[in-house]
């Protein structure tokens, strides 16, 4: 079974692909692998989809996520919590053809998915009472009867053996040993392999050290491989050793090259694996989910239910088995159902037949689906692509704009991005899943290169703008209030999401891109203001002239507001509390005129110095700021 | 020793002043005209700032744009209600500085921690905000100063001088005190008097001074 490495999209939440609807998420959830827990994956959250389950880390997202398909599941186990031990769910893997198995599956079975011929496995599993499967390819049973070496086959398990194990026969005699040989003969290959411990696979032993290490292959020093079972050279070229036939592959080697390096013991035999082979490595035998924070029943009754329905074996979701119902006509191929019999589609019988037929369809689709509310859910897309197709074909063209077409096909998408309140459990901590998955949808939302909604704002939009925007996409369904909406705003921080939120000092609440910083806005606005402004020609046609401020002084020019929106495309509202905060800095300085306030670049600094006056100190400005004040209080009294 | 009329004005200094009271306002107009300095071209600098220590600039050019055109101009005395066109106003930019604004910038040029270059004139009601000011482009003190380093150096100690003399003396036409509103000098003799430098003796009109 394999942990593979997933993508993430920029609100760091698993990438979907395109048919893959997310069904369930979970917050506070750790990874095992077999009895051990695997390290750096101990805190995050499990997305349930209909073809994966992802697990995404918390501390480090990208760099810590995996997932499993589900067609690589074979069955789920469930463990209820015991005390202080959480409830798990374990997650089979699925065996492939030519694997040698015991016909009892036990708890830790030997994954045969492990199995490649003439593969070793990269690591070895921890001194457990059961010791694990050691996958090596070097070890051999000698046969009592005719004394010849055959290899032990890869995928035979000491521990798991037994009486119904089949076991392979002697290549020269023909007779298979008894078990008890075989056992023998395996585990002492395995206590034979010397200990070691790779960067990469640490803390991980079979307790026993090196003994030599005659079963493994080791270069020597000339390009030669010396081979693992008759320590004879062979060319560094060569797969099998000449005289014995032994692998040489790589990775005999390379081990062999770790064992130089570091014959060490482990740290400590904790029930704890090494970091990175986990993801893609051959050997897992199980994967548990551990479920801190509640919510392990939901889960395992939609795994169950994702694995039934199967979603990823066909291209769109298959329809829910309708009594009466042959087939699915003009969704999509659907090779699990019986093809249509072939019927003679010519002439007017023809098409009217095929009429009759889609009205039937129809009828049933709409029938079911609308009965149901669960059901209405699964062929949510059906319903949609059918209300286009009935769109398309009677109305105007004047009645449907594009962007309504578009909200249309959205909405369907929608459902299956955003993460809606029924896919969360039920729970006290399910509030802040709700919270922090919103706050990831708005995430994606804004920065979706697609829809563009920060670059049409200039890059900053404010947050009602944004709630408005945001809840009329959701087309009514899963609106969000104002309170969660605020609430998921200030969760941007904290889940080091890329955008973030502001607030000016009149109490505006913005959103913006996180590498918009105040000193970006402030040299921009700057180096515009530099520009002395070139005459424009106003609405009606005559040449307005720029207030007479004489060229060549280099003050640049003056802005409103509304040249500032203009310019920038923001709305007037944000371009007034830049200008107001890039005055607060002192950058900017504000020019009072009949026709409106105008903002300058500040460069009463420059004829302070200019003219080597002496500048009044700090305190006499706080004297200001208190006359000020005086004079506040003392206009406020009449 | 006459005053304004005879000399050429600009035409837009005179034309402000309607009917000035002969002897409280001198204009002897000096033959340069003034130039003024760039940041009058600048338009935010008749708006008074809100941000506090860009505030602060401005007030500081505000005090430097005041004392050296009134020490260009030889004006001593500022009034609200006659103000020179383009001290508080620049007409080809369209900019002026409102009344409100200018009391403030003379209020605040009145502070002692600021120079102390304005002082308001109190009215004779108490109600009142003043409406003129002095405009110190020296104070009384280095003015002081400078009439009894001339008095040395003429060798005037022990002498009796009135005050008509030391104003409008033919001796002190290159000075720079000539022309000094009557108020004034006689503040700047009563520092004197505080120090101990010089005695003042007689009737208003005819008052005499001695310096020790």
């Amino acid at each position: 079974m394999f942990l593979r490495q997933l993508d993430l999209t920029p609100a760091l939440r698993p990438s979907l692909y395109d048919d893959e609807s997310l069904l369930f998420v979970q917050d506070a959830v750790g990874l095992y692998e077999g009895k051990f827990k695997i390290a750096n994956y101990q805190n995050g959250h499990v997305y349930l989809t209909s073809h994966r389950i992802c697990y995404v880390d918390n501390t480090e997202p990208r760099q810590y996520s995996v997932a499993v398909n589900l067609k690589d599941v074979d069955h789920t186990e469930f463990y209820a919590g015991f005390l202080k031990s959480s409830a798990k769910i374990t997650l089979f893997p699925k065996t492939p053809k030519n694997g040698l198995r015991s016909p009892v599956p036990k708890y830790a079975s030997p994954s045969d998915a492990l199995v490649r011929p003439g593969n070793s496995p990269a690591r070895s599993h921890a001194p457990s009472p059961a010791p694990a499967p050691a996958r090596d390819i070097n070890a051999t049973w000698i046969c009592p009867i005719c004394g010849f070496s055959n290899a032990v086959p890869a995928n035979f398990d000491p521990a798991t053996a037994n009486q119904h194990t089949k076991l392979p026969a002697c290549q020269a005699c023909g007779i298979p040993p008894p078990l008890v040989h075989m056992v023998k003969a395996a585990i002492a290959a395995i206590s034979n392999r010397p200990a070691y411990s790779s960067p990469k696979s640490s803390a991980l032993s079979d307790g026993n050290n090196g003994r030599g290490s005659f079963d493994v292959p080791s270069v020597s020093t000339s390009d030669e491989i010396i081979c693992p079972r008759c320590t004879f050279g062979n060319h560094a070229s060569l797969s099998t050793c000449e005289i014995c036939g032994a692998s040489l592959t790589a990775m005999n080697i390379r081990r062999s090259q770790l064992i130089g390096d570091s014959i060490a013991r482990p740290e400590s035999p904790g029930p704890s694996l090494g970091g990175e082979s986990i993801v893609g490595s051959d050997t897992i035998e199980t994967i548990k989910f551990s479920f801190r924070a509640g919510g392990e029943k939901a889960m395992l009754e939609r795994l169950n239910e994702a694995l039934v329905q199967r979603k990823w074996l066909l291209q769109s979701a298959p329809p829910i088995p309708k009594p009466g119902m042959v087939n699915n006509g003009g969704i999509g191929s659907d090779p699990y159902s019986a093809p249509p019999p072939p019927q003679r589609v010519v002439g007017i019988a023809g098409l009217e037949r095929r009429g009759a037929e889609l009205c039937k369809n129809n009828q049933t689709v709409i029938g079911s689906a609308f009965e149901d509310l669960e059901a209405l859910m699964t062929s949510a897309k059906e319903v949609i692509a059918m209300a286009e197709q009935f769109r398309s074909q009677s109305a105007s063209s004047d009645s449907i704009t594009p962007e309504a077409r578009a909200l249309l096909t959205d909405s369907a998408s929608a459902l299956g991005l955003s993460t809606t309140r029924d896919m969360l459990g039920t729970g006290s901590s399910s509030e802040t899943l709700y919270l922090t998955e919103l706050a990831r949808n708005l995430a994606e939302f804004l920065t979706d290169d697609r829809r563009g909604v920060l670059r049409r704002e200039g890059g900053i939009i404010s947050l009602v703008d944004l709630w408005a925007v945001f809840n009329r996409l959701r087309n009514g369904i899963e609106l969000v209030s104002p309170l969660d909406f605020e609430k998921a705003a200030n969760m941007w921080e904290t889940l080091h999401l890329p955008i973030r939120l502001r607030q000016f000092k009149s109490g505006l609440l913005v959103v913006q891109d996180r590498s918009r910083t105040d000193e970006k806005t402030i040299a921009a606005l700057l180096s515009w203001l530099r520009q002395p402004i070139p005459p424009q020609l106003s609405s009606d046609g005559f040449e307005q002239l720029p207030p007479a401020v004489p060229a060549g002084l280099g003050f640049g020019h003056g802005a409103t507001a509304q040249e500032t929106a203009e310019r920038f495309s923001w709305s007037v509202g944000v371009a007034t509390e830049e200008l107001d905060m890039a005055e607060d800095t002192g950058a900017l300085c504000r020019d009072q005129c009949l026709d409106g306030t105008r903002f300058w670049e500040n460069c009463f600094e420059d004829f302070v110095v200019a003219l080597g006056l002496k500048v009044p100190s700090a305190a006499s400005v706080e004297q200001m700021e208190s006359d000020q004040i005086m004079k506040n209080l003392e206009s406020m009294e009449f | 020793m006459a005053s304004s009329s005879s000399s050429p004005a600009p035409p837009t200094l005179t034309s402000a002043y309607a009917a000035p009271p002969p002897t409280s306002i001198s204009s002897q107009i000096a033959s340069t005209t003034f130039t003024f300095p760039t940041y009058t071209s600048f338009p935010p600098f008749y708006t008074l700032q809100p941000n506090l220590t860009t505030r602060a600039r401005q007030l500081t050019l505000w005090s430097n744009l005041l004392t050296t055109y009134c020490a260009h101009h030889r004006l001593f005395k500022l009034s609200l209600s006659f103000l020179p066109a383009n001290l508080f106003a620049n007409p080809s930019i369209h900019r002026t500085l409102s009344q409100p604004d200018i009391r403030t910038v003379l209020d605040h040029l009145a502070l002692p921690a600021n120079g102390g270059r304005v002082e308001w004139i109190p009215t004779s009601s108490r109600s009142e905000k003043p409406n003129s000011c002095w405009v110190y482009w020296r104070t009384p003190a280095e003015w002081a100063d400078a009439i009894y380093g001339w008095v040395d150096e003429t060798g005037q100690k022990g002498a009796v001088l009135t005050v008509y003399e030391i104003r409008e003396g033919e001796a002190v036409q290159s000075q720079e005190w000539r022309g000094m509103d009557e108020e004034l000098l006689r503040k700047v003799l009563s520092v004197l008097v505080k120090r101990g430098k010089a005695q003042i003796f007689g009737q208003e009109e005819t008052a005499g001074v001695k310096f020790f």
